[in-house]
């Protein structure tokens, strides 16, 4: 069972209550409590319900980016205070907009889902060149690369980018996603995984990495 | 001097005029694409009225679909409120997008936004310029003028980010309603100006609403921001005397529809969805008193086969070719730069296969 403040930390996130979730995670250190278990349990189980309202219709991007303001501020309070080796990352991922694309507000969805979920994030923004993906994979030695885009032209660029980081690293796992992708289009750009959602983006990370360990 | 097109061959104008016509209509959003077509760049389409307007021209010739050349972009605000633009270039980009600093990124930048100038003599802001010179091409060769402007949600998401615009639906609603009242006033300031340069009667605008779909915000955000500042901006353009709006509902619509059904259109209106929204639901839903568009999805006709296209096209046409007011069959939003010619051809061959009245 989840320590009560940590449920309250996760309700506070997924009620865009950013001020209960600064005063939640200050109330976590001051009873001594753990910090990575406060944003696990808490704050990134709430982000996490948030992910799955928006899933079923129930919350749009408005409620999403609010949720993640709560989140976010929690962290900013909690990190500094995880014990030296108790963090275990899931994994890194490099994230970022395919060149030629401006719009991020899909990416730093995913890209607060992967945070919530405990992984390692290096984001590169948006209009990313293309050789910058595989340059920052090899730089951090990420297992995963998220590859959004928006606009029907600029996806152009992911099968180019996927080769670019298979090249370099054969094992590096490549989703893609973004309005105008779809599982077949994705399949056909050499993805390893789609996802319609931030949500599935890091379910399907997580899959594909447990996947590939096996 | 003005060139009189053949009007039995203009099956749009048909449409919008009641009258039959022998096959469904194609009609594009195509700007991208003429420049690759043509052999201009993609930034020529945006910044050069008479380059942009020769080249889809020679591109409608070489494919001989039934739309008009026109002139616009999705960021439209941000570079009329004072923000800049960077042209499209490289493989990758299809459109301009604003660039550097919006004008919208503080509370007190709301409080400070100002409606822009609007003067035909040399004192429009942004695109507009190009636009009117387009338009002024679009006269001269007998057509449909056709200014292009977003949707007044989408202006606003593009004057001040769509991030921003959905923190502040929920927490600061009076900033966007302020924002929205300045943007609906530019919008029809733009549209009373084109109407009194063009004839109100000649006018058929082009309102494209990608930003209020509900892959962003929900029905009910939808209810509160975006129908009365679009309604308001179509009640006062029909007030005009502007008789038909090209209303692009680009994206998921399908949970906003009802609000959008208070929306008037004109006499007939043209209504064009993107593959999110059954083209038997936008039929049910406009059809009686809209020409309905639509709504092949635009990543299919870049990566798809011929056989494939010409299979969705078909479909459409099944669904939609009935409509009361007639049916246009479009791709669901713009003609992706890199579509191979082919599959442009399979959507008028499949116009002229299946879509014959």
């Amino acid at each position: 069972m989840p320590h009560a403040l940590f449920k309250k930390l996760s309700e506070a996130v997924l009620k865009m209550d950013e001020e209960a979730a600064v005063e939640l995670s200050r109330k976590v250190l001051d009873e001594g409590l753990d910090a990575y278990s406060a944003i696990i349990e808490g704050l990134a189980e709430g982000m996490s319900q948030a992910g799955t309202l928006y899933d079923g219709g129930e919350y749009y991007v408005p409620e999403l980016l609010l949720c993640a303001d709560a989140l976010y501020a929690g962290l900013d309070i909690l990190r500094p205070h995880i014990k030296t080796g108790e963090a275990k990352f899931r994994g890194k991922v490099v994230i970022g907009v395919v060149e030629g694309d401006v719009h991020d507000i899909g990416k730093n969805l995913v890209k607060t889902m992967f945070e919530a979920e405990g992984w390692e994030v290096y984001d590169l923004g948006k209009d990313v060149k293309v050789e910058r993906f595989s340059q920052e994979q090899q730089r951090v030695g990420a297992c995963v690369v998220a590859l959004s885009a928006l606009m029907t032209t600029s996806m152009l660029a992911m099968p180019k980018i996927i080769e670019s980081v298979k090249s370099a690293d054969p094992g590096a796992i490549v989703l893609v996603g973004g309005a105008p992708l779809s599982p077949e289009i994705a399949a056909g750009y050499g993805a390893d995984g789609y996802a319609d959602t931030a949500k599935n983006a890091v379910v399907t990370a997580r899959n594909l990495l447990s996947a590939s360990n096996s | 001097m003005q060139k009189k097109r053949d009007s039995s061959k203009d099956r749009i104008g048909c449409l919008l005029s009641g009258q039959r016509i022998d096959r469904v209509p194609v009609s594009t959003f195509i700007l991208g694409f003429a420049a690759s077509a043509t052999g201009c760049s993609t930034a020529d389409i945006y910044s050069d009225p008479q380059k942009s307007f020769e080249a889809q021209l020679k591109t409608r010739d070489i494919y001989g679909y039934d739309s008009d050349p026109f002139f616009g972009y999705a960021s439209y605000g941000a570079w009329e409120f004072g923000a800049k633009i960077r042209l499209p270039h490289g493989p990758y980009q299809q459109a301009p997008a604003v660039e550097g600093r919006l004008p919208v990124e503080t509370e007190k930048d709301v409080e400070a936004l100002e409606l822009p100038k609007l003067a035909c003599d040399g004192m429009l802001p942004g695109a507009l310029p190009l636009a009117l010179e387009f338009s002024r091409l679009q006269k001269k060769h007998g057509m449909r003028i056709s200014v292009v402007l977003g949707g007044s949600f989408t202006v606003s998401v593009n004057i001040a980010s769509e991030a921003r615009l959905c923190r502040w639906m929920i927490r600061k609603p009076d900033l966007v309603h302020r924002i929205l009242r300045v943007v609906t006033d530019h919008l029809v300031g733009v549209l009373t100006l084109w109407a009194e340069i063009f004839g109100a009667v000649n006018v058929v605008p082009q309102l494209w609403e990608p930003a209020a779909s509900n892959q962003i915000i929900s029905p009910g955000l939808f209810e509160k921001f975006v129908l009365p500042y679009q309604k308001e901006l179509h009640e006062k353009t029909l007030e005009l005397g502007i008789n038909h709006i090209l209303c692009h509902i680009c994206g998921a619509h399908e949970k906003n529809l009802p609000f959008w059904r208070e929306i008037p259109m004109g006499n007939p209106g043209i209504v064009s969805f993107g593959t999110e929204v059954p083209l038997r639901t936008a039929v049910r839903t406009f059809g009686s008193r809209c020409i309905i568009a639509g709504n092949i999805r635009p990543s299919t006709l870049q990566t798809g086969s011929k056989e494939l296209v010409r299979t969705l096209c078909r479909e459409a046409i099944e669904n939609a070719k009935d409509a009361p007011n007639g049916f246009i069959l479009m791709p669901g939003c713009e003609m992706p730069v890199n579509t191979p010619p082919s599959n442009l051809q399979a959507m008028i061959r499949a116009s002229e296969e299946f879509g014959r009245y």
